[in-house]
């Protein structure tokens, strides 16, 4: 019976069940607004990334230091044969892990901030969460190397509190810390897209599924998730495309030399090979925008945020 | 009669513009004089010329730059550069550096490469009397000149070892400390393969681990004895990190992270400072020697400002700027005017402290071996070399 | 059991869930605030280790000096008006995006199109960016890192803004055309005030990244650093520990806003009262 109304309420399927623009209510032409927006972006985004993407066919001449017309997929053999594609897929990973641990922490605060806190606690928990991006994220990344170090905050307290001996190492210059100063960094951007979609859920509809006998739990589960998921796609999406692109948690925080997509493309600029960096450029966007067309057709994601309630 | 007080207008024209010219040359004059900056003479005053500098932080004076400005009319707008020559180069072709900046200080060794790329211009030696002050081994480092023209001028020159924390580690006179599994998880290097793969392959060599001919441009062979080597080594968990800049550096050394890590040598001054017991070692098997040399951009010619770009190069080379260097850093310009001007101005700078530095780098340079090993960013290979880093990185 | 009691038990669950709630919530809250407090903390410490400073030695060396580190202040400044002139346009942007994307039936393109700087490793856009700006020959300066930064916030406060419309009725915009009113009427009276926090999230967002980027200003920095890329400059280079001060200050500052910000509405409400 709750699956049956949460139904109701949660038209987005597969395929979606297109709102038409008359139901939307809403007339006229939507071109005029988009017009500067597409404008700025293909002029500046899509454009000379097209150059680029041509340049990364281009080899190489160490005669003169630069790159020269000669045709040749070389660039693109290389990110294959020389361990490039390793870093990519590792910064995948750890992007993926950090967008479903900050998910995880995220919504029950989200939750608790829209449902169970006043007014004014929500106010000031979102100023509170939002304050220390307006400190340096380097320096707050740094913090991470002196509170997680041998001498650092977390031993210190450890060692006083006589739970251990000598201090843990494993804290730092592992993949640990740097997921710790990944969510640190980002987990805000999980937290407010979130937020906002629930605004989506109205009282009436909870008092429906309690009066229908749903447990807070089946009532998360079928009514307030669904609902939130154009938020909980806006928070992954962010998160994760932070940390795809992230290079300081993890010279600050990682171990001896690693590496990261955004880090190894710096790497090979500094030797001038931009067929290389061009290339893994043009791969990275490749990859992701396959991941949104994907997307798009079978989860109807560019689809998901359409005023459907009536 | 003519009455001045009756009819102003009986003042003959020519009085009229006597006056007004008078009036209006003192007006201009007290102008000149309101805008002036005390220190600077007169014709200093009318010539004071910006000038942007584009280089290293180690080359920065802050503060007393003022005494350029008073000596020679020169105002310097410094930028640090992050002294990497694939971003400055990068910045200079597809950026608009070459409309911003007029001489740079970079790492030696991309001379060439600028050079080529067109983005340089050389040196004019004869309007640079201090250059011949330059000691005779500065003046032969071989990545300076291209094509028989000089285009760096090294200005500042150093040795690099390793840091090392005497009382965890003792004594320490060779890099092998670093490689010491004795020491596992509690050394580090420089994420940079310029400095850690010269350093390693200094080590294989005077240990005779590998046959290596010159540490600072390895062949194709011997880049992956090194490399390979030092791959073992972080997969054997030798390395607690790598660092990445000053910051970083110091704190690993002063958090006591890191036991022993090679390095540059102001990192032990820092550690001193903030009372931390650190030494530089002096390693058996010789230094790593490197500049940061002055560049000419071609944009500093377009903009007239070539004359003043030479005029403050030789500044540069004359003493102050080397006082100033020593006593902010401990780097120090490879001339003996240093110690000279120091003895010139005792008020101005501490003599001795002049002649220790000096004395210290060059015993540095002369100690060991007699050839010593120069750091070039742009080894003939450097392609090369980031790959095998990327190698390392994947580890 | 008497009818009253399953309302007791749930409303007795509800406050117990509150509870837990909030002790997790601040439990996060702490663990986002270890660093900015450890760093407030070491501003104290007169010594040159960024270390905690001890009871008896603390001092506001720091900060008295803060003001003096002339390249510091100048960098923040830059990347404070850069922030708010990324906020403005970007959020300008993104609402018009949005709104055309409610009533476009061709959703998937406009949203790709948006969203694709998104997907762009910020050295490359910023390079390429540089090298758009150069065929006119445009200077770098504060306005190219602006560009730079609208692209990368754009994105962000689109979606931000669609995720809050999402919530819209579209009943409601039904109700108010029915009733005669214009798009423009529409918009000023029944899309604004419900979307408005998202369009202030957005806002801030857009300020936040723009505030905190460094590869996008990379290329397109003039003759003005922004505070990031000062500061990275300073982490490479050196530095005194002034940042920790400037750091010190921002949350001083910010605690001090959210402060009044709660006490003006807590007046507010008592005169609403």
């Amino acid at each position: 019976m709750v699956a049956e109304a949460s139904q109701r309420v949660n038209p987005i399927r597969r395929g979606g069940v297109a709102a038409s623009p008359a139901a939307a209510g809403l007339g006229g032409p939507g071109l005029y607004l988009a017009l500067p927006t597409y404008v700025i972006v293909v002029v500046l985004a899509v454009a000379p990334l097209a150059l680029l993407v041509f340049w990364s066919f281009w080899r190489y001449d160490p005669a003169t230091y630069w790159i020269k017309p000669d045709l040749s997929f070389d660039a693109y053999q290389t990110i294959v044969s020389s361990g490039r594609l390793a870093v990519i897929i590792k910064t995948a990973r750890i992007a993926v892990t950090t967008t479903a641990l900050a998910l995880v922490l995220a919504y029950p605060i989200a939750y608790f901030m829209h449902r169970l806190a006043g007014a004014r606690l929500r106010m000031l928990l979102s100023l509170l969460f939002l304050v220390p991006f307006f400190t340096s994220y380097i320096v707050r990344t740094f913090a991470w190397r002196l509170i997680l170090g041998r001498l650092g905050l977390v031993n210190t307290a450890l060692q006083a509190l006589g739970v251990i001996q000598r201090p843990v190492e494993w804290l730092l210059f592992d993949e640990f810390a740097v997921q710790v100063g990944l969510l640190a960094s980002y987990l805000p951007f999980m937290i407010f897209p979130i937020l906002l979609s629930m605004t989506r859920i109205e009282g009436s509809v909870l008092e429906a599924s309690e009066d229908l006998g749903a447990s807070a739990w089946q009532t998360l589960r079928h009514v307030v998730i669904p609902l939130t998921t154009p938020g909980i796609f806006a928070g992954s999406l962010f998160v994760f495309v932070m940390a795809l692109g992230s290079s300081v948690e993890v010279q600050f925080l990682g171990g001896a030399a690693e590496s990261m997509i955004a880090i190894m493309i710096t790497d090979v600029m500094r030797v001038l090979n931009f067929p290389l960096a061009f290339a893994i450029s043009t791969l990275v966007l490749a990859l992701l925008i396959l991941l949104l067309v994907i997307g798009n057709r079978y989860l109807g994601l560019s689809e998901l945020f359409r005023s459907v309630s009536r | 009669m003519d009455n001045l007080y009756d009819h102003p207008s009986n003042i003959s024209r020519r009085q009229f513009l006597k006056l007004l010219g008078v009036g209006g040359l003192s007006l201009g004059l007290g102008g000149i004089e309101l805008l002036r900056r005390p220190g600077l003479s007169a014709a200093q005053q009318k010539q004071t010329v910006q000038l942007t500098f584009w280089a290293s932080g180690t080359m920065t004076i802050e503060q007393y730059w003022q005494k350029l400005e008073q000596q020679e009319g020169i105002k310097v707008n410094f930028t640090d550069n992050g002294n990497d020559p694939g971003p400055v180069i990068s910045k200079l072709i597809f950026g608009n550096a070459q409309q911003l900046y007029d001489v740079g200080g970079l790492q030696g060794g991309a001379e060439k490469e600028l050079a080529v790329r067109g983005q340089l211009e050389p040196w004019d030696e004869s309007k640079i009397p201090n250059y011949k002050t330059l000691w005779p081994w500065a003046r032969d480092i071989p990545y300076i000149r291209y094509q028989g023209k000089l285009y760096g001028i090294p200005t500042v020159i150093n040795a690099d070892s390793v840091i090392y924390l005497p009382e965890k580690v003792g004594k320490v006179d060779t890099y092998a400390v670093v490689f010491d599994p004795k020491l596992k998880g509690k050394t580090a290097m420089e994420d940079a393969w310029i400095n850690s793969a010269i350093f390693t392959a200094i080590y294989l060599k005077e240990n005779n681990l590998q046959k290596i001919g010159n540490p600072g441009n390895l062949t194709k062979d011997e880049l992956g004895a090194v490399m390979e080597f030092l791959i073992k080594k972080k997969k054997d968990g030798q390395f607690r990190t790598f660092w990445n800049g000053w910051e970083q550096g110091v704190q690993l050394v002063t958090s006591q992270e890191v036991w022993a890590m090679t390095g540059w040598e102001p990192i032990v001054y820092a550690a001193r400072r903030a009372g931390v017991k650190a030494d530089y070692a002096v390693p058996k098997e010789g230094y790593e020697g490197w500049s940061n040399d002055l560049l000419l951009f071609k944009g500093a010619g377009q903009r007239g400002r070539k004359d003043a770009a030479h005029r403050f190069a030789n500044w540069e080379l004359g003493g102050y700027y080397g006082n100033a260097l020593g006593k902010l850093r401990g780097y120090m310009v490879p001339t003996d005017n240093n110690v000279t001007y120091a003895k010139a101005h005792p008020q101005e700078w501490p003599m001795q402290e002049q002649k220790d530095l000096a004395d210290h780098v060059k015993s540095k340079f002369f100690s060991m071996k007699g050839a010593i090993y120069w750091q070039n960013v742009r080894p003939d290979n450097f392609q090369l070399y980031e790959e095998w880093w990327q190698k390392l990185r994947n580890a | 059991m008497t009818t009253a009691q399953p309302a007791a038990d749930s409303s007795r669950r509800r406050q117990w869930a509150r509870r837990l709630l909030l002790i997790y919530a601040v439990g996060v809250l702490l663990f986002v605030y270890v660093p900015p407090t450890y760093m407030l903390l070491i501003s104290f410490n007169p010594g040159l280790l960024p270390h905690l400073p001890s009871l008896s030695h603390l001092s506001v060396k720091w900060y008295s000096i803060l003001f003096s580190e002339e390249r510091m202040i100048a960098a923040f400044k830059a990347s404070v008006v850069t922030g708010i002139a990324t906020a403005l346009i970007t959020t300008v942007l993104a609402v018009l995006a949005s709104l055309a994307y409610l009533r476009s039936v061709n959703r998937s393109l406009l949203f790709n199109t948006v969203v694709f700087p998104m997907f762009v490793p910020g050295v490359i856009q910023g390079l390429s960016l540089a090298i758009v700006f150069k065929l006119p020959n445009i200077i770098p300066s504060l306005w190219t890192i602006t560009a730079g930064h609208i692209l990368w916030a754009l994105p962000f406060a689109f979606i931000v803004i669609l995720t809050s419309m999402s919530a819209l009725r579209g009943s409601l915009i039904e109700a108010a055309q029915d009733l005669g009113a214009s798009n423009w009427q529409t918009f000023r009276d029944i899309i604004f005030p419900l979307v408005s926090p998202g369009i202030t999230s957005a806002a801030l967002f857009a300020f936040l990244l723009s505030f905190n980027e460094y590869s996008r200003a990379y290329f397109l920095v003039g003759g003005q650093d922004t505070l990031p890329i000062y500061m990275f400059g300073a982490m490479n280079a050196g530095t005194s520990p002034t940042i920790y001060a400037l750091a010190g200050t921002i949350l001083i500052v910010s605690f001090l806003g959210i402060g009044a910000a709660l006490l003006a509405l807590n007046v507010r409400q008592r005169r609403a009262a």
